[in-house]
């Protein structure tokens, strides 16, 4: 049954496109593209969910061959595990709430039925990356995202911000893919191979080295981690992410929040069995450090939809550190949970931005006609960063909307409590408080200052969050309306876009996310090279997770549905399990006195207005210019990075046309004038008439070239017909 | 008899063609036509019939031509020849219908001349004996120069000229060092007896066999270096390539498709089967990775791509910017070449075909928007997928199968030299790759340009893409798309003479 439900789930979605564009070709539409994209989508669901029976204890990858060489074949092939089932459930789960809320959302604009085939290329490449077995398919679907990201952010591509940002974040995340790629050649140059399953596959040779001989692998896997920097939008490489809000926001909500963005950390977890102490650092560092940068920017951010995508990098960060840090599950718990809470957080503010959108509508026309009149080609490579907020964005317009906007107010608030870590009864604060504890058990267990520090960054990052929602919903929703006309024209949003949300406020709660870490679903693969306790204690991280499923059910504590599930079996497993459980609790507390320290302080600056933001901002000048300027990251690439490759290129475009051909035409210059001079020698010295002939006759003949006509062009053919007839001939006679 | 047939049929409907009076353009035109569809449906018979299990010639016919130095008329294919027939004989409608419109005087003599350049290309990825190989070689010169000398833009006179005298600086030096390979076939431990010969693939026995002159390293270094670089400035590799940007821009599109699409690939083939067959010693010496001249071939490769992207980014001749990209796309092969292991020789020919499908559709794009605006000034444009979206769709497949996305043909070659390449020189390699980040950004930069953005004004009547048009395009893209799904589908043409190549190179 796998084969042919796998199949079905990446059919599904690519016939959706494919029947697009082939009648694209033709000029033509499908009449109904929208329900055709949404039904393909259900069906891939429907599979997926039914796949959850079909999950073995020992997945085989199923393959075929793809490419053979002789020496070196590469393979194509499914591998189906747990987490793939997770991933595939999540993809099409939100894909098809997106897809629905985009009926509503999208409605009546010129290129529906583009956006919904769109959506479907997109589903499709998604899935395909998801059950690849192999890194040259992974790859093939980590482009294919690209692309379709790339398609999605342009599609208003006559913005010119919109035509900027697709193009950003194309290159930015091909840099990254470049170093995923080097990564990948590192290790067929090893391996032979770039499966990573079965007895011949990466994952069984690394298996086998030497301690000794780790030291590439090191930098192998953190150059694969440099495709997740690029895609899951990681420092350095995450500036394309907030540009990337010009897409339609349903686009923000599928791609960049709940699953392409989320593809860097499903290949970190893939890749979890060749990764070393060293690149499992570098990774929970990049992540750690991404989260907190991108949290600060959040702060200061007024646009509701920046406010989100920074949150998205933040919380990506989150489950990079995670999963650097050892802990799988907990990673891919967050990722699950985020892409619900995440999704819905995007759904309603794209609710909120489609209620000011009739407002919008009637100011577009006039900056539309001023648009036209001035310069549209954008001549470099470099261009301003919009710092001008939509309207129908800008928080500062905003406020007091719960009443206009009661369900989408209400979704909304359950999803920011989720993201905020509010405790037991959102599933955030499960998936949240698991990397805390993963974390600091880890660094309990270990003794280790780097995890500490690492901890630490997430403690902070996490009330952090938590204060930054509290503002967006506190502008958004409470207190009174700014913009007292937009406010006026506001209202609910259709049943198509709201029913979404209330599906993804549901998932926001952890009974529906807790089926999925049933005991034993999820299993983390063996690391190899990562130092012992990890293999001798039964995969507490998999029993925790189990534990505050219990707990939040049933009200049990953690310690005793650990201890019930563990059964630990040696001596130092007990002490190691030991020590997670004491690391498990004190992170609890820490994480909900984080929390609620973050909501407390932003219900008192931006509700309560106890205090003022504009005068902490004024008083902690520098700092606030730091995090409004979004550390300078955008600047420096585009005065730096960008400039100098363009003033490269044209270096080399000079040195080609005025040094080398200026060479080939010296040389061309000087070779005629020798011959001429040598002709003249003859002429003068040698007096023979033979070689005057040929002078005349080749001088003659260029000109009959130069002034050739077509007319003459037959002639030369037969010419040159004859020619070979007579060689042929005069051979002959030999 | 197929083969030849294949092969002689665009020439005898040049005669026909010549014969048809100069007033009748439509009857010219289908004549053309049906005589470049012939060779199409053999070469689609012979790629099927090509047995892909055995890695030895096929089809080949041996019959004497001037008996006095033994040339004979050899030709035969093999999974190599068979593939880049394929594509030429593909290329050879399509060039025809991109003609169709276009072509404002001497129709008669341009269909005349592109009819003998087919046979000419046809011929010579056929030829098996030296001499009938140099023939073709040199038989496609001569159209190639009318046909952008005559038929070409303002400054085509210069463009063809260039051309003409480049790859003529390049024959001479390819057919001195053809002689002394000739003079020396029949020399075996310093003493000559028997015949001498051109045929290609005795003189690849013999080149392998102890003792012969043609086994001698310094020998084969120096004719490895002439034929080199004759096949060099073809490709063109740098510092070589200036001809090409010129020439492209000048030349009308169906001759910028058949300039990308096959000609820039005889200098590859051309590598392939006389520099790195013929003369394994010769190609160590510049492969072995030992000092700088163990790495020059890679280096060459990498200089190629790096150059011809940057340069590329800098254009703002939408037609030019396409031809720099040519350059840095044909580095992938010299790169994959160089490797001379499994991946990087297949990648390399995979990215032959591909870069042979891929450019083809580029050129056939920008003539279709030339045809409508009249220029090719990238900043000109702006904001016509508004007018154009089939089109721009078009052009986007066929950007992205450039720029290497995967899941279409051009990743699959260019990912497979590149991971060959990096076995044998890691850190040329890992230089290289900066022509992929590159490459994307001119491709997308052009794409913003040209289609994205506030609808130039100028523009609002832009008519969309015809049938004619897309019909031209449509196999191509085909192609690109299952190419890059099932790259197998051409790759286990050739994989099986690969794997001896690579077993002989293995030996040295």
């Amino acid at each position: 049954m796998v084969v042919p439900l796998i199949s079905i789930i990446l059919l599904a979605p690519l016939a959706s496109f494919a029947i697009f564009a082939l009648l694209g070709l033709a000029k033509r539409n499908f009449p109904r593209q929208d329900y055709l994209s949404t039904f393909a989508m259900l069906v891939a669901l429907g599979c997926s969910l039914l796949l959850i029976q079909e999950v073995t204890s020992e997945p085989t990858p199923l393959t075929v061959e793809w490419l053979s060489l002789g020496s070196v074949n590469f393979s194509m092939g499914f591998y189906l595990d747990s987490v793939t089932v997770i991933m595939l459930i999540v993809v099409t789960l939100v894909s098809s709430l997106v897809h629905i809320f985009s009926i509503g959302y999208m409605h009546g604009d010129p290129r529906y039925s583009r956006f919904f085939a769109f959506l479907s290329l997109f589903s499709f490449s998604m899935l395909f990356l998801v059950v690849s077995d192999n890194l040259l398919g992974i790859y093939i679907g980590w482009e294919l995202v690209g692309l379709c990201s790339y398609l999605l952010i342009g599609f208003w591509f006559e913005k010119d911000t919109a035509a900027n940002a697709c193009k950003k974040a194309f290159l930015t995340t091909r840099v990254g893919d470049v170093g995923m790629f080097i990564g990948m050649m590192m290790l067929f140059a090893e391996f032979r191979t770039l499966s990573l399953y079965g007895d011949t596959g990466i994952f069984e040779a690394v298996a086998t080295l030497e301690s000794g001989q780790i030291a590439w692998l090191s930098i192998a896997g953190i150059l694969i981690f440099c495709g997740a920097v690029g895609k899951s939008a990681q420092v350095p490489l995450h500036t394309w992410l907030p540009d990337a809000m010009e897409g339609p926001t349903p686009v923000s909500a599928l791609i960049h929040a709940a699953t392409m963005v989320a593809a860097g950390v499903y290949l970190v977890a893939r890749m979890f069995p060749i990764l070393t102490p060293t690149s499992s650092l570098v990774i929970a560092y990049v992540g750690g450090i991404t989260a907190l940068v991108a949290a600060t920017i959040a702060i200061v951010r007024f646009d509701i939809k920046r406010v989100l995508a920074y949150s998205t990098i933040s919380q990506l960060g989150y489950m990079m550190l995670a999963i650097g840090a050892g802990s799988y599950v907990a990673g891919l718990f967050h990722l699950t949970t985020h892409a619900f809470f995440k999704a819905l957080l995007f759904l309603g503010s794209g609710s909120v931005i489609h209620a000011f959108h009739a407002m919008h509508a009637h100011h577009d026309d006039a900056e539309h006609t001023e648009d036209a009149a001035h310069e549209h080609a954008d001549n470099s490579l470099v261009h301003e960063h919009g710092s001008e907020i939509p309207p129908d964005q800008d928080m500062r317009n905003m406020g007091g909307l719960r009443r206009k906007m009661p369900l989408t107010f209400i979704t909304m608030l359950i999803a920011t409590l989720s993201i905020s870590g509010v405790p037991f009864v959102f599933s955030g604060f499960w998936s949240k408080d698991k990397i805390l504890g993963g974390v600091l058990g880890r660094a309990m267990e270990w003794n280790s200052v780097h995890h500490y520090i690492l901890f630490a960054m997430a403690l902070i990052a996490a009330g952090i969050t938590a204060f930054y929602m509290f503002r967006l919903i506190f502008m958004t929703f409470f207190g009174e309306p700014r913009n007292q006309e937009m406010h006026d024209m506001a209202h609910e949003s259709p049943w198509v876009m709201v029913v979404p949300l209330i599906v993804l406020a549901v998932l926001s709660f952890p009974v529906v996310n807790t089926l999925w870490f049933n005991k034993d679903y999820i299993e983390p693969p063996p690391q190899h090279h990562i130092p012992a306790p990890q293999h001798a204690y039964v995969s507490p991280d998999s029993k925790i997770g189990d534990a505050n499923f219990g707990f939040s059910l049933f009200g049990v504590s953690t310690a005793q549905a650990a201890e019930e599930d563990a059964g630990p079996d040696t001596a130092q497993a007990d002490d190691a399990y030991h020590i997670h459980h004491r690391a498990h609790n004190i992170a609890m507390v820490l994480s909900i006195c984080v929390a609620g320290l973050g909501i407390l302080l932003s219900w008192l600056f931006y509700h309560r207005r106890r205090f003022s933001a504009e005068g902490v901002a004024t008083t902690f000048r520098p700092v606030y210019n730091l995090f409004w300027n979004k550390y300078y990251f955008d600047e420096f690439y585009d005065g730096v990075l960008v400039a100098l490759t363009v003033w490269k290129s044209r270096l080399f475009a000079k040195f080609d046309l005025s040094f080398i051909d200026g060479i080939v035409n010296g040389v061309g210059k000087i070779t005629r004038d020798i011959f001429a001079a040598f002709i003249g020698f003859f002429d003068n010295r040698v007096v023979d008439g033979f070689v005057n002939r040929v002078a005349e006759v080749t001088w003659a003949a260029g000109g009959r070239i130069r002034k050739i006509q077509t007319g003459a062009i037959q002639t030369y053919l037969f010419v040159v017909l004859g020619g070979i007839v007579l060689i042929i001939l005069i051979f002959r006679l030999f | 008899m197929l083969l030849s047939l294949m092969i002689f049929v665009p020439l005898l409907g040049m005669i026909v063609v010549l014969l048809l009076p100069r007033e009748s353009e439509e009857l010219i035109k289908r004549a053309t036509l049906a005589f470049t569809l012939v060779p199409l449906v053999l070469a689609v018979v012979l790629f099927v019939s090509y047995d892909r299990s055995s890695a030895g010639t096929q089809y080949f016919v041996n019959v004497p031509w001037i008996d006095a130095f033994n040339i004979n008329y050899h030709i035969g294919i093999d999974g190599l020849s068979v593939t880049l027939l394929l594509l030429t004989a593909l290329l050879g409608p399509i060039c025809v219908l991109a003609s169709w419109r276009n072509i404002e005087k001497g129709l008669k003599a341009y269909m005349a001349l592109f009819l003998l350049l087919e046979t000419g290309m046809l011929g010579f990825f056929a030829a098996l004996d030296l001499f009938l190989f140099f023939v073709f070689f040199e038989l496609t010169l001569l159209p190639m120069y009318f046909l952008i000398g005559v038929w070409g833009g303002p400054r085509r006179e210069y463009a063809a000229i260039k051309f003409f005298l480049y790859t003529l600086f390049g024959s001479v030096l390819m057919l001195v060092a053809m002689i002394a390979v000739y003079l020396n076939s029949n020399v075996i431990n310093g003493v000559a007896e028997g015949v001498r010969t051109f045929d290609i693939p005795t003189l690849i026995t013999l080149a392998g066999t102890t003792g012969h002159a043609l086994a001698d390293s310094t020998f084969q270094m120096w004719v490895f270096l002439g034929f080199f670089i004759g096949f060099a400035v073809k490709v063109p590799i740098f510092p070589f390539h200036t001809w090409l940007p010129d020439a492209h821009v000048e030349a009308p599109t169906a001759i910028s498709v058949i300039l990308a699409g096959v000609l820039l690939k005889m200098g590859t083939y051309g590598i392939v089967r006389i520099n790195m067959a013929m003369f394994p010693e010769g190609l160590a010496i510049f492969t072995n990775g030992v000092g700088f001249w163990g790495n020059s071939l890679a280096l060459l490769g990498f200089i190629n791509i790096v150059y011809g992207s940057f340069c590329a980014l800098a254009q703002t001749d939408f037609k030019k910017l396409v031809a720099y990209s040519s350059i840095g796309h044909m580095g992938f092969v010299i790169l994959g070449l160089a490797a001379g292991n499994s991946a990087g020789i297949n990648g390399a020919i995979l990215q032959m075909f591909n870069h042979g499908v891929i450019s083809a559709m580029l050129f056939l794009l920008v003539g279709v928007l030339y045809d409508r605006a009249h220029h090719r000034e990238i900043n000109g444009f702006g904001g016509i997928a508004t007018k154009m979206p089939v089109y721009t769709g078009i052009t986007t497949l066929a950007f992205m199968a450039s720029l290497g996305l995967p899941g279409l043909s051009g990743f699959v070659g260019e990912a497979l030299s590149l991971l060959g390449a990096f076995q044998e020189f890691e850190l040329i390699t890992i230089l290289s790759t900066i022509g992929i980040v590159v490459g994307a950004a001119y491709f997308l930069w052009t794409l913003q340009r040209v289609f994205l953005g506030q609808l130039n004004p100028k523009y609002e009547d832009l008519p969309e893409i015809n049938k004619r048009e897309i019909l031209t395009l449509v196999p191509l893209g085909i192609l690109t798309i299952v190419l890059g799904i099932w790259p197998n589908f051409a790759l286990d043409m050739f994989s099986e003479s690969v794997t001896n190549l690579v077993n002989v190179l293995d030996a040295i």
